[in-house]
């Protein structure tokens, strides 16, 4: 193919200078461009194809032990791969070690949990400091911070990983956790900021770290749709005598509403999926949910990563299975906020732009 | 265009089905038909492939290197991947060798029948602990442990900790436990350590390579006997179990290492002699198939956590060559790698004479 590519695009499918060995039947194919159409093709098909064949192949890897770990899978904590040097047991004809159980409620609560978090923080500071950037520091000084937002976006996740496992966390649980669990009153929902607050792996440490990842991809995003809002209704906002504030609140945000709603999801579905740093500093505390913010936790995502081995050892492959199953509840729990994202995008973009529609 | 849309999508749901089954094929569970194909071994005998246990790797490495220095036709590929993926691998015929710190269960056997579980060398676990100024070894057996891994003991002072360790004098400090998060063979060993002599409040349901810690406030999970050696030096308070090859690693760092309680109710230290005798004692029960657990000795001056480590290897090779090329590295590390020179550093032992010829007996098993 190199050697037929250059004449096509240079004298605009010219026949005669293609490659004679090339058939005629291929000549006119070239000609016509019905390969840039093939190509095309596949380049839309593959990605579907890749979607589909992970669907499949956690679906058939999973679909023996889904019955027998039943609805009660999203209820139970407990998590054991049972004696291994035991007399292989069969229940609903499944094989499994003797005393096998496993349940996926620790691991969804701290999917969920550490995501939330790391949302709850990482989407108001992202506005800030996109509405910052573009607003309020000079040009030259935005493009340097603009480059450090990227540059955080691409630091690796077992880099964050380690400074949450070695410094962020250890700081948190000495100087921060302490203070803030002795304060706390003791009244619903705030008394989870209440009690022992470990040594520094946890939800909360999970979350932060998080929010870290988590930010940049927000900001970064934030920050290029607010460049696109135009000057003209930001200045009448400004002569009709609104403050800066009033005017990201009023004109700019809701402008960009949609976007922002976007790229929430984006860092929402980095969120959940992060797999490596949340495994360094989550404690991996399989089989009990977090009594409190402070608590050692799993994520689906650790779970798998931090298990998978272990699960090698039952070589009935109940556990291999039971984590594939997990891996399927991953996979429904993105697919259903990516739904959900899509809904609220509609929703926000239908009601956005208060003023200077069609500008 | 609607047509060819529908063409498409089918394509799309037959495509991975396809995929699938093929790769099923070539690397499913049936221990018979994977003997004649190794799809991650070339069948020549000039490359030996291996995978599994962290806790052997470095020693691996070492044995690694200076074979191919020794015999530097043959290229030997290794990777720390865990011991059980090391099982499946070999067992899949991925890899030539598996590493386990396990030995074979006989779930293990009745799915892969063709399996054979070969002593390499002996290691162990020990308990490691961050406290100020501790002069001499805190005491530990199997109960004290297993409580203070399930937090019903809390402080270094507690009672059960102070009525083994009598004149110590020992920190009103908060006990920050440490267990590996990643799958591992020292948390395998460990957890039958605490099973053997605390049945009760440490199920056998809780002993494996990942187990379900019980909730403990400030516990930390760690990455790596690395990881557990470096949190325990920055964390006051903190106790660990490591492999023993990390012991000079902890003492660097001024971490105290425990003495552990044997059945006899003697209190040792990791160290050659207490090892030694140890494996005194189990050295005539170890069967002919090598699987022997070395947990809990009765021998009165043993040390408790020790074990085989293990090469998993398929007794029916590819070709007669490769089976040949494994048997000669096997051979080779089980005597010239059982030497000083490479178990020294790691504080590993070297088979004992009988499990030597059992070891040696299962090497010749092995065919192509």
């Amino acid at each position: 193919m190199t050697g037929s590519a250059h004449p096509i695009g240079s004298d605009g499918g010219a026949g005669t200078t293609l490659p004679r060995r090339l058939g005629s039947a291929l000549r006119t194919r070239v000609r016509n461009g019905d390969f840039i159409r093939w190509i095309g093709r596949a380049g839309a098909v593959i990605p579907v194809l890749a979607l589909a064949f992970i669907l499949v192949t956690l679906l058939l890897e999973a679909l023996p032990v889904i019955a027998h770990n039943g609805w009660g899978f999203f209820t139970r904590s407990a998590w054991t791969e049972g004696n291994l040097y035991g007399k292989t047991v069969t229940t609903g004809g499944i094989a499994h070690p003797p005393g096998a159980s496993y349940g996926a409620l620790p691991a969804i609560v701290g999917t969920l949990g550490t995501a939330l978090i790391a949302l709850l923080i990482a989407v108001p500071v992202s506005i800030g400091a996109a509405l910052v950037i573009v607003e309020r520091l000079p040009r030259r000084l935005a493009s340097g911070v603009g480059m450090f937002l990227e540059l955080l976006a691409g630091v690796p996740s077992v880099i964050i990983g380690l400074w949450g496992a070695l410094t962020f966390g250890p700081f948190l649980a000495h100087h921060v956790t302490p203070v803030i669990a002795r304060n706390i009153p003791d009244v619903p929902v705030l008394n989870y900021f209440r009690g022992n607050v470990g040594a520094g792996q946890g939800l909360l440490t999970s979350g932060l770290v998080l929010a870290v990842m988590v930010i940049p991809i927000i900001a970064a995003t934030a920050r290029d749709l607010i460049r696109q809002v135009p000057i003209l209704p930001r200045e009448g906002a400004v002569a009709l005598g609104m403050s800066d504030w009033e005017t990201a609140r009023r004109v700019t945000l809701p402008w960009v509403g949609s976007g922002i709603v976007g790229a929430s999801v984006l860092g929402l579905g980095r969120a959940l999926g992060e797999t490596i740093a949340v495994a360094m500093v989550c404690g991996s505390a399989l089989g009990a949910v977090p009594g409190n913010i402070y608590a050692t936790m799993t994520t689906i995502a650790a779970t798998i990563v931090s298990y998978l081995d272990s699960a090698f050892l039952d070589t009935t492959g109940y556990a291999v299975r039971t984590l594939a199953e997990l891996g399927l509840v991953l996979m429904v729990i993105t697919l259903a906020v990516n739904v959900l994202a899509r809904f609220l995008v509609r929703k926000v973009s239908g009601t956005a732009l208060p003023v200077g529609r069609g500008l | 265009m609607a047509k060819r849309l529908r063409v498409l999508c089918a394509a799309a749901a037959v495509l991975p089905l396809a995929l699938l089954a093929a790769c099923s094929s070539g690397s499913s569970n049936s221990p018979t038909s994977s003997s004649g194909s190794a799809p991650g071994a070339a069948s020549n005998g000039k490359t030996i492939t291996e995978t599994g246990s962290t806790l052997l790797f470095p020693l691996f490495g070492a044995w690694q290197t200076d074979y191919n220095t020794d015999f530097p036709s043959v290229t030997i590929t290794s990777g720390a991947t865990g011991s059980g993926t090391g099982i499946t691998d070999a067992a899949t015929g991925l890899v030539n060798i598996g590493a386990s710190d396990a030995y074979l269960s006989p779930a293990d056997l009745q799915t892969y029948p063709g399996l054979l579980n070969i002593p390499l060398a002996v290691s162990g676990a020990a308990i490691v602990y961050n406290l100020p100024g501790g002069k001499g070894h805190v005491k530990f057996n199997g109960k004290v442990l297993a409580d203070i891994y399930a937090g019903k003991i809390t402080k270094w002072n507690d009672p059960a900790i102070k009525a083994i360790n009598p004149g110590m004098s020992l920190p009103s400090m908060n006990i920050v436990t440490l267990h590996r998060s990643d799958s591992s063979g020292t948390t395998f060993i460990y957890t039958s350590f605490l099973n053997a002599q605390d049945p009760k409040d440490w199920p056998i349901a809780n002993v494996g390579t990942t187990v379900t810690w019980p909730s403990v406030p400030g516990q930390l999970g760690e990455l790596g006997n690395g990881g557990m050696v470096a949190a325990c030096g920055t964390t006051k308070g903190c106790i660990a179990y490591v492999g023993i090859s990390y012991l000079s690693k902890t003492e660097a760092l001024n971490l105290g290492t425990g003495a552990l309680g044997n059945k006899s109710g003697n209190f040792e230290l990791p160290e050659t002699p207490a090892i030694k005798a140890a494996l005194d004692q189990f050295e005539p029960k170890t069967p002919a198939s090598g699987a022997q657990s070395l947990i809990n000795t009765t021998a009165p001056t043993g040390y408790p956590i020790i074990n085989y480590e293990y090469a998993i290897v398929k007794k029916q090779q590819a070709s007669a060559a490769e089976a040949a090329a494994i048997q000669k590295f096997l051979t080779w590390i089980v005597t010239k790698g059982n030497s000083s020179t490479y178990l020294e550093p790691v504080l590993f032992e070297p088979l004992p004479a009988r499990v030597l010829a059992i070891s040696q007996k299962l090497i010749s098993s092995i065919s192509g």
